[in-house]
């Protein structure tokens, strides 16, 4: 066991830990998640079922409404949040609201394609102000 | 970033721990996009929270016992209700109730209550090349192209902009991202360009093209004020366009080499009459003869002058609206206030029209998601005729309806046949 550490863009500050929930696809906030639970409820989504809560999502990048920030601030008011968000690509505008709003850690543009190199469900550490990405790699 | 002596004390709570923390959420946000500094905002257009969005008026009434108060000029934008008469228009009590508690909030901290997304048609018109923020599509495209002030897309931070007076220098608060990359030669002939619904399409056709981007239109034959609200409110529905320039009539360039800022375009489309038919038939699903039993006007919000005009319309033909027919005239409540002094109201009114304040259709209880919620039959409209793309465009995926553009006149001729003309 070893760690791996990945640098990327530290957007928005604070330290989490949590399993890495690893989307594929580009995600929207307002439709792909129950806005009560946090439960993924796109139909054919790769995590379909799966709560986001707690977890700390990878994926490529943002899509859909500007109500993305709206559904975060609900979802944390339930304590439902993800616990960070780490996208591949720059991050929008309203991604980045709806982080600093919940006060949770946001980073982009890793140096390494981390859809490929992060297994679901490992426990990954992130820190949005040095931009720092930690996880355990099996040897 | 750097911050300012006073911005300093700001953050450090030298003016309150609520301008502290609003501003620490600012200075974030501008860190997030390597802001070099923050601007003084001289006018927030605020988005007002909506009772249809679950936790938002809720969030709001939690905010508001802070004691919180805007530092600067701040207009609300639309609600989910007309706090009027939204029991006539059918929306559920738990609707309203919940929105109506929205207003004592925005008045506790010092906003003004115009729920509506023209807020410049109430004399809310920020000055050539100063700073605000705004949300709305159609208003910050608007307030960028049209006014010269200068603005991004604006979302649930506005708040703590009308808290600070403060934005990060980002985005189109600079001049480089200003700068037009598409050139849009527009070959239509001026008759072509004479309904604001004309205009409507136009914007629908560019934004498809142009996404995010700037474009440059190099004809616009003779645009009112409401038909550059008609053309920018198209481009942010079918793309997210915040800025277009069309000098003369736009603020900032006088020629279209000065609105490329000496750069070549990225790219040049040319528009024609068959462009423009294709956006009407990519929004028309209602075939001609068919029964419509909705008509939507004012979106985005009429102005009085519109309002005349129906009037005007209403009283000159002497006709009723079609039993069978809602007629959706959308405004504000200020502008309502001087449509019934002017007598225009009465009229529509009397002709079986509604003139709707504080909200629209896309924005009420007739949201396929807010029917489900309360109880309400889907859809609550078949068949929608309107002049507006980007009513046609949200209606159609929200509401559930089919939908048909026409001209002004062609729409109220419809809501009193009943039938697409």
């Amino acid at each position: 066991m070893a760690d791996r550490i990945v640098k990327a863009k530290g957007m928005i500050r604070g330290e989490a830990a949590g399993e890495a929930l690893v989307c594929h696809k580009a995600f929207s906030f307002l439709g792909d998640v129950d806005m009560d639970t946090g439960v993924i409820i796109a139909r054919g989504h790769e995590h379909e079922g799966v709560s986001i809560a707690g977890r700390v999502m990878i994926y490529p990048e943002t899509k859909g409404s500007s109500g993305g920030c709206i559904v975060l601030m609900v979802l944390a008011k339930l304590d439902k949040q993800p616990a960070a968000i780490v996208l591949m690509k720059p991050a929008d505008p309203n991604i980045v609201e709806g982080a600093i709003l919940c006060g949770i850690p946001l980073l982009s543009e890793p140096d390494e394609d981390l859809l490929a190199a992060v297994p679901n469900g490992t426990t990954v550490t992130v820190n949005g102000t040095t931009g720092e990405i930690r996880w355990r790699k099996a040897t | 970033m750097k911050l300012t002596p006073d911005e300093r004390k700001m953050l450090e709570g030298g003016y309150g721990a609520a301008k502290a923390r609003a501003l620490d959420y600012i200075i974030q946000f501008g860190e997030a996009f390597d802001a070099e500094r923050l601007v003084d905002v001289i006018y927030v257009h605020y988005p007002a929270e909506m009772s249809i969005y679950k936790g938002l008026v809720e969030d709001l009434l939690e905010y508001a016992e802070t004691g919180a108060t805007v530092a600067v000029p701040t207009t609300t934008s639309t609600l989910a209700c007309d706090l009027e008469q939204w029991d006539r228009l059918g929306c559920p009590a738990p609707v309203h109730d919940l929105q109506a508690k929205a207003v004592a909030a925005h008045r506790k901290m010092g906003m003004a209550c115009t729920y509506t997304c023209t807020p410049q048609f109430l004399g809310y018109v920020p000055p050539k090349g100063s700073y605000i923020i705004s949300v709305e599509s159609s208003a910050i495209i608007y307030f960028n192209s049209v006014l010269g002030a200068r603005t991004n897309r604006g979302g649930h931070l506005t708040r703590y902009s009308a808290i600070t007076g403060k934005y990060p220098l980002i985005g189109y608060l600079l001049d480089e991202n200003r700068r037009g990359t598409h050139l849009i030669r527009v070959k239509l002939a001026p008759e072509e360009l004479r309904h604001d619904c004309d205009y409507s399409a136009l914007g629908f056709a560019v934004g498809r093209i142009v996404g995010s981007q700037v474009p440059i239109f190099d004809f616009l034959g003779t645009p009112t004020q409401t038909s550059l609200l008609a053309l920018g409110a198209a481009l942010a529905t079918s793309g997210s366009v915040a800025l277009f320039h069309a000098p003369p009539h736009t603020a900032e360039a006088k020629t279209v080499d000065e609105a490329f800022q000496g750069a070549k375009p990225v790219e040049v489309h040319e528009i024609t009459k068959s462009s423009i038919d294709a956006a009407f038939q990519a929004m028309t699903t209602i075939a001609p003869g068919d029964e419509i039993d909705f008509v939507t006007l004012g979106c985005p919000h009429y102005n009085l002058e519109q309002i005349r005009y129906v009037a005007e319309f209403f009283r000159s033909t002497g006709e009723k609206v079609n039993p069978g027919v809602r007629l959706w005239i959308c405004t504000n409540r200020m502008t309502k206030q001087a449509a019934a002094w002017e007598g225009y109201t009465r009229i529509i009114e009397d002709a079986g029209g509604f003139v709707v304040c504080d909200t629209c259709p896309v924005e009420s209880h007739m949201r396929i998601s807010t029917c489900r919620e309360h109880g309400l039959s889907v859809p609550q409209i078949r068949a929608m005729v309107t002049d507006s793309f980007k009513m046609a465009r949200y209606v159609r995926d929200l509401i559930g309806c089919e939908t048909a553009i026409r001209d002004r006149d062609s729409c109220l001729k419809a809501a009193i046949s009943g039938r697409m003309s």
